[in-house]
């Protein structure tokens, strides 16, 4: 996963949660909605502020496309943007 | 009637967009009823006369729009249904008595016809035909409603009771051009519809977008207006609390990133909504208004801007008049009743529930004050009776324990009429048990002594429409909640023990 994109989708998912679960804890490959009880609004929201904070356009991504990005792996790997992955 | 009006007359200004996540597609209003008029043209052609019913199963969409306004025209019914809780099987088409059905998933059903398919109709079609004109009592719209078990609840919507709803909501909030109001739940709600038919007769604009995209899309829409619901303005609320405290910025800057810099009120109905959260968002800037009524009666009364008073939902609309009995249990008369029955429900249901007059039961608790606002106390079913004879009503007591940081929904029930047992849903999983002891001794000491609550059931999952624990419109469904937890309720051992 790319490294600054992971931290900041830790950072944004718990705020999502709002609950006390740290960033560092969160498992990349737990299914968000089963594990952390992420539900469908919170997932939006949250892909919102993170695409905001990697400059990342958002429209990138179709509905489908979010239905398909189930944990944080998927998540930071959907929004890292491919020219860094080709670094 | 406006429903009559919006088919007769083309619209002159606004437009409608349908905001997806990738993208939004705008039109003029007079370009959509310049198509709605076409395509019922073309369902002309397929046999679709007046008294006929179409059925849509679908995602929100133009499309969805498109036939509904054709039906209008028509002098057709519709029939909206969910997706995800109906199939689009052939026992649906004959269930309904559907002369067709389109769909935006798959299906192989005899009379089913593809959602991509209402462009080409709109495309080969000939010029509008005369549109019908409906009477006050004809039905134009089969509505569901969540039973508390078994299939939903259908409900043929009257024109009359339509046009009265979208009168009262324009007598108190004035839509108007240069509004925009944002839909993103199902339209197979007729309410979402409302705005819509809104935008045609009054020329406003009005944005189309889902649940999942709503929030995505919204700061784009930059709407004036939001037709949400509580669990909607509730995390919303949660959101922008978290990003302030992260950025060190206003509330109200937050409000502004998430809902566009152009908000004149949020609209709240469907199911009660957290004082705290309506206090959020008018201290936030945003003006949030609460209202109250049934798929049975329609709008019954609304806060507005021009009469707002903080715990109620607001003053009883023209046209409505609310009654209560002894007990405190609400009935509404209407002038022009949405129906006298279902049209598709258990026997015994529609005589539960409907009483000569245009009287409706709702089996709510209320009081009116002196200044004739309404206050909703709660659920007459949802009121326990104790073995001391004490009643209880357990929507303020389930309010104290979601007050708290731990605890996002509860729902409360008396298995052995000697103990309340909540079964709540934590904020994350895995639960923090600790931090919901501590919700337990924070309600229970606010709480009287028959109100005290013994012990909480942690849910396993949350509850969801999926899962048949929430209704579509986001209630808990009590039946369901206490099936899922029997064995946990009915065992004093299980759950977290109040100190």
């Amino acid at each position: 996963m790319h490294a600054e994109t992971e931290t900041a989708a830790r950072e944004n998912l718990v705020l999502v949660l709002t609950s006390p679960v740290e960033p560092e804890t969160i498992d990349p490959d737990a299914d968000l909605a089963a594990r952390y009880g992420l539900t469908s609004l919170n997932k939006v929201l949250f892909l919102t502020s993170l695409c905001d904070e990697t400059g990342t356009d958002l429209s990138r991504f179709t509905e489908h496309d979010l239905a398909r990005m189930t944990t944080l792996r998927e998540v930071v790997d959907a929004v890292t943007p491919s020219t860094v992955e080709a670094v | 009637m406006i429903v009559n009006r919006i088919t007769a007359n083309a619209p002159t200004g606004g437009r409608i967009s349908f905001a997806r996540l990738d993208g939004t597609e705008t039109l003029e209003l007079a370009e959509l009823h310049r198509r709605a008029g076409r395509l019922a043209s073309a369902l002309a052609e397929l046999g679709i006369g007046p008294g006929d019913r179409i059925g849509i199963l679908a995602a929100n969409s133009l499309p969805w729009v498109l036939l509904d306004l054709a039906a209008l025209w028509l002098g057709a019914e519709t029939a909206g249904f969910e997706p995800g809780k109906f199939e689009p099987d052939q026992q649906l088409i004959s269930r309904y008595g559907l002369r067709l059905l389109f769909t935006d998933r798959p299906t192989e059903a005899a009379g089913a016809l593809p959602l991509a398919e209402v462009d080409r109709l709109v495309e080969k079609a000939d010029a509008a035909p005369e549109p019908v004109v409906w009477e006050p009592g004809q039905v134009t719209t089969v509505k569901f409603t969540s039973g508390s078990t078994g299939e939903p609840k259908g409900l043929g919507a009257t024109a009359a009771s339509v046009d009265g709803s979208l009168r009262a909501v324009q007598d108190m909030f004035h839509h108007r051009p240069g509004d925009d109001l944002f839909v993103f739940l199902p339209l197979s709600l007729l309410q979402q519809r409302y705005w819509i038919y809104s935008a045609l007769r009054h020329g406003h604009d009005v944005t189309v977008s889902t649940y999942e995209a709503a929030f995505a899309t919204l700061r784009r829409a930059r709407p004036t207006v939001v037709m949400g619901v509580p669990a909607f303005f509730e995390t919303a609320r949660r959101h922008i609390e978290a990003r302030a405290a992260r950025s060190g910025k206003p509330v109200g800057e937050q409000a502004v990133q998430l809902f566009g810099d152009r908000i004149r009120y949020l609209w709240t109905g469907s199911a009660p909504a957290a004082p705290a959260t309506l206090r959020f968002f008018n201290e936030a800037g945003l003006p949030i208004f609460e209202g109250y009524g049934l798929n049975e009666t329609c709008i019954v009364a609304k806060n507005h801007p021009g009469a707002s008073r903080e715990g109620s939902v607001g003053r009883v609309v023209p046209g409505k008049e609310v009654l209560l009995d002894a007990d405190g249990v609400i009935s509404v008369r209407s002038v022009h009743p949405v129906n006298d029955h279902y049209a598709y429900a258990a026997p015994g249901d529609s005589e539960k529930v409907f009483r000569p007059g245009g009287i409706v039961r709702t089996g709510d608790l209320g009081l009116i004050d002196q200044d004739g606002y309404l206050y909703i106390l709660g659920r007459a079913d949802d009121v326990i009776v104790l073995e001391n004879g004490k009643k209880i009503v357990v929507r303020p007591i389930e309010e104290r324990l979601t007050s708290g940081p731990a605890v996002a929904e509860a729902v409360l029930f008396c298995p052995q009429q000697t103990e309340l047992v909540a079964v709540v849903r934590p904020t994350h999983y895995p639960p923090d048990e600790a931090a919901i002891a501590d919700a337990l001794a924070d309600a229970n000491a606010a709480l009287g002594k028959d109100e005290r609550i013994a012990r909480a059931i942690v849910a396993r999952e949350p509850f969801t429409v999926e899962n048949g624990l929430l209704t579509s419109q986001f209630k808990p469904r009590r039946p369901q909640i206490r099936a899922a937890y029997a064995a946990d309720l009915a065992n004093p051992q299980e759950g977290i023990h109040a100190r």
